[in-house]
């Protein structure tokens, strides 16, 4: 039987993820468990928002079925957690923020009301003129971003030549540029797990666009100056034989000391511009059959000839 | 909040540990003494395994994601793994 959403964790009550690499993952005994070479580790996974399988990983059927009925987002990710294959499904059963978010992202003037609320979100309030342009917005963001990277070389002493990274060979970057996607890759996977556990869609982005994680970047943004680009620099400045993996366990520290898991889906829900999380009717009953669609202006009377626009005597042919 | 719990150790040290904690089962001592107190009981635990033998884990509140950490010694039949950051008891492979 399916677990009903009231008794497993809720997405912010969570422990962010669990990167595994190297290792069998199978459904035993009601239950998740990681079988290394040299012992069986079991998982709460209900307790758990991501559950990243890198290189080396197996995972039966059972156990992603009981993944999904915990609501315990599945990545497939790259050697460190850095790269994002592909995911599994999240926890919510409801369409309706999916919806919305589709619906505020097809309309232009919505879409740029999400796009100011996003900008603004990285400002104080009073720190913004009403009579200021988007442009200037988007320069004063650029200057933010270019001013913390500034701020983190300085304080940390790593040199700082600009955001690149050689997409096809891992070890040919910098230690700073590898230090910064291992950091984001972490943060990527959180949003994302954030966004999908509450029914949104990490392809309807509004600022970024075209790219099936387009959310997933613009959400990603607005915590990228205060907390992946400090942890990246110092990281870097360590030297530190297994960066990638340490930089997980401090993401994982500086994300808890954020409270990042309590903060995404309020930040959402302000980006969007939704007033409070609503009840999910799908929560005790995914089979639940849901309501069929009602047009407004148009009623069940009206003949579909009309509604496809054919009219008596055009297609007389 | 700690929870403490003992195997094949001598019944003088268990004796000494209800001065902090309650058992409210054999093997199993629960209480929320100062970190301090807390350091004190563990290094006196460890000690005692370390010369004597026996087993004890620790699982204590703290401030971490987990909200909790979890301190092994002696020959337990489960040990820890470290999953950058998050700590799960792992148990050795059944033959």
């Amino acid at each position: 039987m399916k677990t009903s959403l009231h008794e497993i964790g809720r997405f912010d009550d969570r422990m962010s993820f669990l990167y595994v690499d190297r290792a069998i993952i199978r459904h035993t005994s009601n239950a998740i468990a990681i079988h290394e070479f040299d012992g069986v580790t079991d998982v709460p996974i209900s307790s758990i928002a991501t559950l990243m399988l890198g290189p080396g990983t197996k995972i039966t059927h059972e156990a992603i079925k009981a993944l999904a009925d915990n609501n315990c987002l599945v990545i497939w990710a790259g050697e460190f957690g850095i790269r994002f294959y592909a995911c599994g499904m999240g926890g919510s059963r409801h369409s309706r923020n999916l919806l919305r978010q589709a619906a505020l992202a097809l309309d232009e003037r919505t879409r740029l009301q999400v796009v100011v609320r996003m900008y603004l979100r990285r400002f104080a309030d009073d720190a913004i003129d009403p009579e200021i342009t988007l442009q200037q917005l988007r320069g004063k963001e650029g200057f933010r971003v270019r001013q913390a990277y500034a701020d983190a070389s300085k304080a940390t002493g790593v040199p700082w030549d600009g955001r690149n990274y050689a997409r096809k060979d891992w070890y040919a970057g910098d230690p700073v540029n590898r230090a910064l996607s291992a950091a984001n890759a972490c943060l990527y996977g959180l949003v994302h797990a954030a966004i999908i556990s509450a029914g949104y869609s990490p392809a309807i982005g509004f600022i970024h666009t075209g790219k099936q994680l387009s959310f997933v970047y613009d959400i990603a943004d607005l915590y990228k100056v205060e907390l992946t680009i400090p942890l990246a620099f110092e990281m870097a400045g360590r030297h530190t034989q297994n960066m990638e993996r340490e930089i997980r366990t401090e993401a994982r520290r500086r994300f808890h000391r954020a409270k990042l898991l309590q903060q995404i889906l309020p930040d959402i829900r302000h980006c969007l511009d939704v007033k409070a999380e609503e009840q999910d009717e799908f929560a005790d009953d995914p089979a639940l059959p849901a309501g069929l669609w009602e047009p407004e202006s148009f009623t069940s009377e009206t003949p579909i000839g009309q509604i496809l626009g054919l009219h008596h005597g055009d297609d007389a042919a | 909040m700690m929870v403490l719990i003992l195997h094949k150790i001598r019944p003088g040290v268990r004796g000494r540990l209800t001065r902090w904690l309650i058992q409210p089962q054999s093997n199993v001592y629960v209480g929320h003494p100062s970190a301090r107190i807390r350091e004190v009981i563990w290094k006196h635990i460890c000690d005692e395994i370390d010369t004597r033998g026996g087993s004890a884990v620790l699982i204590h509140t703290d401030p971490s994601e987990q909200g909790y950490r979890i301190a092994t010694r002696g020959e337990t039949p489960k040990t820890t793994r470290d999953f950058d950051g998050l700590i799960l008891p792992k148990a050795a492979k059944a033959r």
